[in-house]
């Protein structure tokens, strides 16, 4: 078996993915270069990846963070940028973690709409909209606004 | 601040709620890239070698599928170090880490055996049940970091 | 150098299991590249739900989807190549209907795998050859007819075999146990060479097979290196004169089985099975020296014999070998228990293997164990068919290779 060297080693890498109508991935990576202070930067197609010692990457993705606090998501991701192992012009296409990014990207704005709401609450209503969470099992009943906001729009 | 366990283990959602309300969430990346920085012998693409389904045998017997095993060398430790988590319960198009439904049942079982907090919830599917996400994990995290600090 | 074979990938597991590389070298080691078909979120959430097995694993909803894909043409491949862990059911049912869908619903190649975090690229390197040896050498495969003077050698794990040809006509054979591998091919050519009336400088072309195909081939500066299973159906189809429609190759080897489902001499699917020596040739060998017989005495002394009146159907070696001993010592009849060996054998490859691929007839039983009629009439009772056991059948890898190789002559 071949030896394995690892680079990056020490480094923490984040992904920052921006899903917002105000900020666009490259809006974001412009802003976040001038803060970046030498930290590695990678633009990607949803946004960006941090890499650097974790002393470093705290701080700058707080304050990428605070561009857009309810717009912008931030996890950590186990390989450096680029790494081949999972880059997609390496496997024939996406590692599957993309699919699973793609699923719930496509949820993301519930969670702002959340963030935004839940922000202006106390701690006794953020516990009342805490026990309406949703849970597997339960019914979806459809939002009366939403519904309201349909029939509106089928209006010709 | 607290060790969440976030489950998915691959869950952007979760690992993002989870550090923006103060606390340190554990899923896989964390697991992977322990073994991504770490010297050994080459196995792309994860670096998990096939001593790895051995070391799984602590969480899964032998005749438990190696890919089970595999998995459940990374989650173990992460579980161990758990001190609370939140599950999302339907994680249907979770892939690749979380893409075994066995070792995702494995894995909800020693979180909930533990008798760590755990909350339950389901991804969000209107704007209205985002609000309730959002205040579930909010108030969750909260908690944690008052049961911390009493 | 020719273009990389593009091998699908459709699997759940193999990279927890730590044996993702072990299928990254064997593709290599065959000048192939494996890769895995991309699409988005809403054709694997579409093609699972349209394909209508409701599992629970999202990997192997993947795995699904990207199968539709595949066979929808959606995405370009020459081969599939479908592994999953061994021991999950949920997996093996994903994996059986998979190779099924894709068999039947398209030309490409397709082999199944269940893996353990044991698996080496070795292991599968077999399996690779084949599989890009049928996408990328079908003008090869194709040949009909033995031309000039050929050569093959087929290095197995038990035996050694080699076989002159002329003008599509067998003209010499050689047979050894397999001690040294290149000394026992040298045996075999020499045996085989001298039935012929002939000399190595008079052979136009060279094909080997079998495990020590690469040694040999090596030596004797062979033009066809090819692995047993396309060379097998090749020569079954050949021998058996059924090169045209479907047939079912079973070959009960001493070391591993293969399982081959045939279509105009080309495979289409296979299976080649050797976790338990229980379904092997090596039990028929260790039963007959138990018995005190000759390996060539055990089949008529079991198609004298009642199979079912012996209890004996175990895929270990071991195991087997206990039921052999204690039926002996219980006074069971000598032709009862080669009947009852002859018996597990077939049973295992039965249920091991050959619930794997679609049983079209006619089947073809070939290699040195076709020749022991207790199992050929076990196997027969099991699959109910009249199997076929066509001439030479012992010598199948090397009629196989010799008929290839012939292509080589004028260089094609």
């Amino acid at each position: 078996m071949a030896e394995y060297i690892p680079k990056y080693q020490g480094t923490v890498t984040k992904y920052v993915f921006v899903e917002s109508p105000l900020l666009t991935a490259k809006d974001l990576a412009v802003r976040a270069y001038e803060i970046s202070a030498g930290v590695m930067i990678k633009e990607t197609c949803f946004g960006l990846q941090v890499t650097g010692t974790p002393e470093e990457v705290e701080p700058l993705i707080e304050a990428i963070r605070e561009f857009d606090p309810t717009h912008i998501f931030i996890k950590d991701r186990g390989f450096p940028p680029g790494d081949e192992r999972r880059c997609r012009a390496n496997l024939g296409g996406a590692r599957p973690g993309y699919l699973g990014h793609e699923f719930e990207m496509q949820r993301v704005r519930y969670i702002s709409h959340g963030l935004e709401r839940v922000a202006r609450m106390d701690a006794e209503e953020t516990g009342k909209a805490a026990a309406r969470r949703p849970e597997e099992g339960r019914a979806h009943p459809l939002d009366l606004k939403k519904l309201k906001e349909l029939i509106e729009a089928e209006e010709p | 601040m607290v060790k969440v366990f976030i489950y998915p283990a691959t869950s952007l959602i979760l690992s993002d709620m989870v550090a923006r309300f103060g606390h340190e969430p554990l899923g896989s990346a964390i697991g992977i890239r322990e073994r991504i920085q770490t010297p050994g012998f080459e196995s792309p693409p994860l670096q998990i070698t096939p001593e790895e389904p051995k070391k799984g045998l602590k969480w899964a017997a032998v005749e438990v599928p190696s890919g089970v095993r595999g998995r459940m060398a990374v989650y173990g430790p992460l579980i161990e170090e758990a001190e609370a988590a939140i599950i999302i319960k339907d994680p249907d198009y979770a892939f690749g880490c979380m893409g075994c439904a066995r070792t995702n049942e494995l894995i909800q079982f020693h979180l909930r055996n533990k008798g760590i907090p755990v909350l339950d919830v389901a991804y969000p599917t209107s704007d209205e049940e985002g609000v309730g996400f959002v205040a579930a994990v909010k108030e969750f995290l909260t908690g944690l970091k008052m049961e911390e600090s009493a | 150098m020719t273009e990389k074979v593009r091998i699908a990938q459709l699997s759940c597991g193999p990279e927890y299991s730590g044996v993702q590389k072990e299928i990254y070298d064997a593709a290599s080691m065959v000048d192939a590249e494996v890769f895995f078909p991309d699409i988005a979120l809403s054709d694997v959430q579409q093609g699972f739900s349209e394909f209508g097995l409701d599992v629970r694993s999202p990997d192997l909803k993947l795995a699904i989807a990207r199968a539709k894909a595949l066979v929808e043409g959606r995405i370009d491949a020459d081969a599939v190549f479908i592994a999953t862990c061994f021991r999950c059911a949920e997996a093996a049912i994903v994996r059986n209907e998979l190779r099924r869908y894709i068999h039947e619903n398209s030309a490409l190649p397709v082999v199944s795998y269940s893996f353990t975090e044991r698996t080496t690229s070795g292991t599968l390197l077999t399996r690779m050859e084949a599989l890009t040896t049928i996408a990328r050498r079908r003008a090869l495969l194709a040949r009909e007819v033995q031309e000039g003077i050929t050569l093959g050698i087929d290095s197995g794990s038990s035996t050694t075999k080699a076989v002159v040809m002329k003008d599509n006509e067998i003209v010499g054979t050689g047979w050894l146990p397999t001690t040294e591998v290149l000394k026992s091919a040298d045996g075999v050519v020499d045996l085989a060479l001298q039935e012929a009336g002939l000399r190595l400088d008079d052979i136009e072309a060279i094909g080997t097979t079998g495990y020590g195909r690469y040694l040999i081939g090596k030596k004797f500066n062979a033009q066809l290196i090819q692995e047993e299973l396309t060379v097998n159906s090749k020569g079954a189809v050949y021998l058996a004169d059924r090169q045209h429609g479907p047939a079912t190759v079973i070959d009960i080897g001493g070391m591993d089985n293969k399982a081959i489902s045939v279509q105009d001499g080309i495979p289409g699917t296979f299976t080649m099975g050797g976790i338990c020596a229980g379904a092997s040739g090596r039990f028929l060998e260790m039963t007959a020296k138990r018995l005190g017989v000759d390996i060539t005495e055990l089949g008529p002394l079991a198609m004298k014999g009642m199979g079912n009146t012996v209890p004996m159907n175990s895929y270990c070696i071991v195991f087997g070998t206990q039921s052999l001993v204690n039926a002996l010592a219980e006074g069971s009849a000598r032709e009862d228990v080669a009947a009852a060996a002859c018996h597990s054998v077939a049973e295992q490859v039965f249920e091991q293997q050959l619930q794997e691929v679609d049983i079209k007839e006619p089947v073809i039983m070939v290699g040195g164990t076709s020749l022991i009629q207790g199992l050929v009439r076990a196997m027969g009772e099991l699959l109910q068919t009249e199997i076929v056991v066509p001439p030479h059948s012992q010598y199948i890898g090397s009629v196989g290779s010799a008929l290839l190789a012939s292509g080589y002559i004028r260089g094609e």
